[in-house]
């Protein structure tokens, strides 16, 4: 009797504390929605309101008519949807590479693939936006793409998968004369199509809330991904509250809808360095 | 005249067709080393290069030795955000693993029956860009109107200065906790998981209690994902940019600023860009020296017994 009331009271405090936490995490999300409705001045009251007074849609009105939102949305998906192909595509192919061939070097190749992943990306920061303006790709999508879209991770994550597909298949092929790429193309490529959809997902996640380099790389304004343009809106001094919160909500929509259509592709690949460790 | 070149071809082809699958790996894999070499190893010896030297950006470069290297040993703004970047990696050391843990072991336990729903729910804040969550925060730490002083004045508490130089870097530890928490939560269940149930069996049978079991079979177990949680923490702790920068610009007085924020002022607003690659470099090798001493004290260059 006496253990089942302990257990019901570890019971009662493990559940308080994971809640607690989890309202936690969610208050800003919330305040963040409710003042997206706000007025300047309600937000400023002293007085908190979770549910807006007079709620209405100039926020969202003056972010599309004074900030031009849906060209910044449109910049931030073209370039993350040519970094997710360009990236899928060049990984799965190295990794189809160090999976299913023998060739000398390989193991050294490897290693210094996986070597690539320590360089930090500040120290080459200063040098590469040096080489991005010589080689004129600066203010465009060219110079934000391109440095980033071999990534050693997405190959090292495909070559695993890759050495799951059956070597008499790829065989049978050669046979009938199929060459190499075709092979990588049409056998190989459509066995690997889960573990694409999770590596699709985070490459797009990463390119979508990316900041930094595009932050260097896009001068002009009408060039300019979400990230980068919220930041631009963030004024210490003067800013309309209710408007960047708005930014905010709606850029963060697309990456919370993608998860709740494919939540096991995202928990699967944001694990996965931890499960290969 | 064109039968040379049939010939040409034929031997071509006869070539291609036997020496294809000794060729064609190193084709596959080429796009990766040709990028790798121009847009990071070229980077990061010419950041070296560009180290020993002063340059604004444009003209002749002047060499200056390891000039950069020791005005940046007494360069009290480098020395401060070095001090804030280093509070910032014990900060997460201390408050997001330990939480993370904790919520893990919970969710783990026994005593919970809806998992999913704190998994998922830890695990949203990681969706969000850093630029939109530190956004999301200054609706709680603004100094007048934020949520947090209008919930203490509800409670008769004066308001506290968040954004201020005392505790603007309290505040970037709270969005880093928020928005890390729910991946190391992930990090440690899948850790959890990969425990084999047979050593609590064995361990129950031979009496071992629940804090027995814990240091004894879930520590030790968790070792290899707490190597990885840990390594992962510091370097992302040592790159640490948007947050500080949105939330208080850096300041109030160079107060929450790191190392990243410093490099990006140097090289990019005030054109010193020998001296921001000097900077670069001393962050590598601080990332370079303590992710090596992670390894070593948890034993990762030891050999197997």
């Amino acid at each position: 009797m006496d253990n089942t009331q302990t257990r019901r009271a570890q019971r009662a405090i493990a559940y308080g504390f994971l809640f607690f936490t989890l309202i936690s995490m969610a208050t800003p999300f919330v305040w963040m929605l409710s003042n997206t409705f706000k007025e300047q001045s309600e937000i400023f009251e002293r007085r908190p309101t979770l549910i807006p007074e007079e709620p209405h849609l100039r926020n969202y009105v003056s972010l599309f008519v004074d900030f031009d939102f849906h060209k910044h949305f449109l910049n931030s998906a073209f370039i993350a949807v040519v970094h997710t192909f360009s990236h899928l595509f060049l990984a799965s192919l190295a990794g189809f590479a160090f999976a299913k061939y023998n060739f000398p070097l390989k193991n050294f190749l490897f290693l210094v693939l996986l070597g690539s992943m320590m360089v930090p990306l500040y120290t080459i920061f200063i040098p590469l936006f040096v080489l991005v303006i010589r080689l004129g790709l600066v203010n465009s999508y060219a110079g934000v793409i391109i440095p980033g879209v071999a990534g050693a991770f997405g190959i090292f994550f495909m070559k695993q998968s890759m050495e799951a597909v059956p070597g008499e298949l790829l065989d049978s092929a050669r046979i009938d004369g199929a060459s190499e790429f075709r092979i990588y193309w049409q056998i190989a490529l459509p066995l690997v199509r889960p573990s694409l959809a999770v590596l699709a997902v985070l490459a797009f996640m990463g390119s979508w809330n990316d900041f930094v380099w595009p932050l260097v790389v896009l001068r002009s304004r009408e060039l300019q991904t979400l990230p980068v343009v919220m930041a631009g809106m963030v004024n210490l001094y003067r800013m309309e509250y209710g408007v960047v919160m708005a930014a905010s909500l709606l850029s963060t929509l697309p990456i919370l809808l993608l998860f709740l259509a494919l939540q096991k592709q995202f928990v699967q690949g944001l694990t996965v360095g931890a499960v290969k460790s | 005249m064109s039968s040379p070149s049939i010939v040409e071809d034929r031997g071509l082809r006869a070539w291609w067709s036997r020496s294809e699958r000794k060729v064609v790996p190193y084709v596959f894999i080429s796009p990766f080393y040709f990028l790798f070499i121009v847009f990071s190893v070229g980077p990061l010896f010419y950041a070296l290069y560009l180290s020993l030297h002063r340059w604004p950006g444009t003209g002749p470069m002047r060499y200056v030795g390891l000039g950069n290297y020791t005005y940046l040993a007494g360069d009290p703004v480098f020395l401060k955000s070095l001090w804030n970047t280093v509070y910032y990696a014990i900060g997460a050391f201390l408050f997001i693993l330990p939480l993370a843990l904790v919520l893990a072991l919970l969710i783990n336990s026994t005593l919970i029956r809806i998992k999913s729903l704190f998994r998922i729910g830890y695990f949203l804040p990681i969706l969000t860009s850093t630029v939109a969550a530190t956004i999301m925060f200054l609706l709680i730490f603004n100094n007048e109107f934020g949520l947090i002083n209008q919930g203490l004045a509800s409670l008769g508490i004066p308001a506290l200065k968040w954004l201020d130089e005392e505790l603007v870097k309290i505040s970037v530890l709270a969005v880093v906790t928020w928005r890390y928490t729910g991946i190391n939560v992930l990090y440690f269940l899948t850790g959890l998981q990969s425990i084999p149930p047979e050593l609590y069996e064995a361990a129950q049978v031979d009496g071992a209690g629940t804090w027995a079991q814990f240091r004894y079979i879930t520590l030790p177990q968790l070792r290899p994902i707490a190597l990885f949680v840990g390594v992962v923490t510091m370097i992302g702790s040592f790159q640490l940019f948007a947050e500080p920068m949105l939330l208080a610009n850096g300041g109030p007085n160079d107060a929450s600023l790191t190392i990243a924020n410093y490099l990006y002022r140097m090289g990019f607003t005030n054109a010193k860009l020998g001296y921001g690659s000097a900077i670069g470099w001393v962050l590598a090798l601080i990332i370079f020296g303590l992710s090596f001493i992670q390894l070593y004290l948890f034993g990762a260059f030891r050999k197997e017994d």
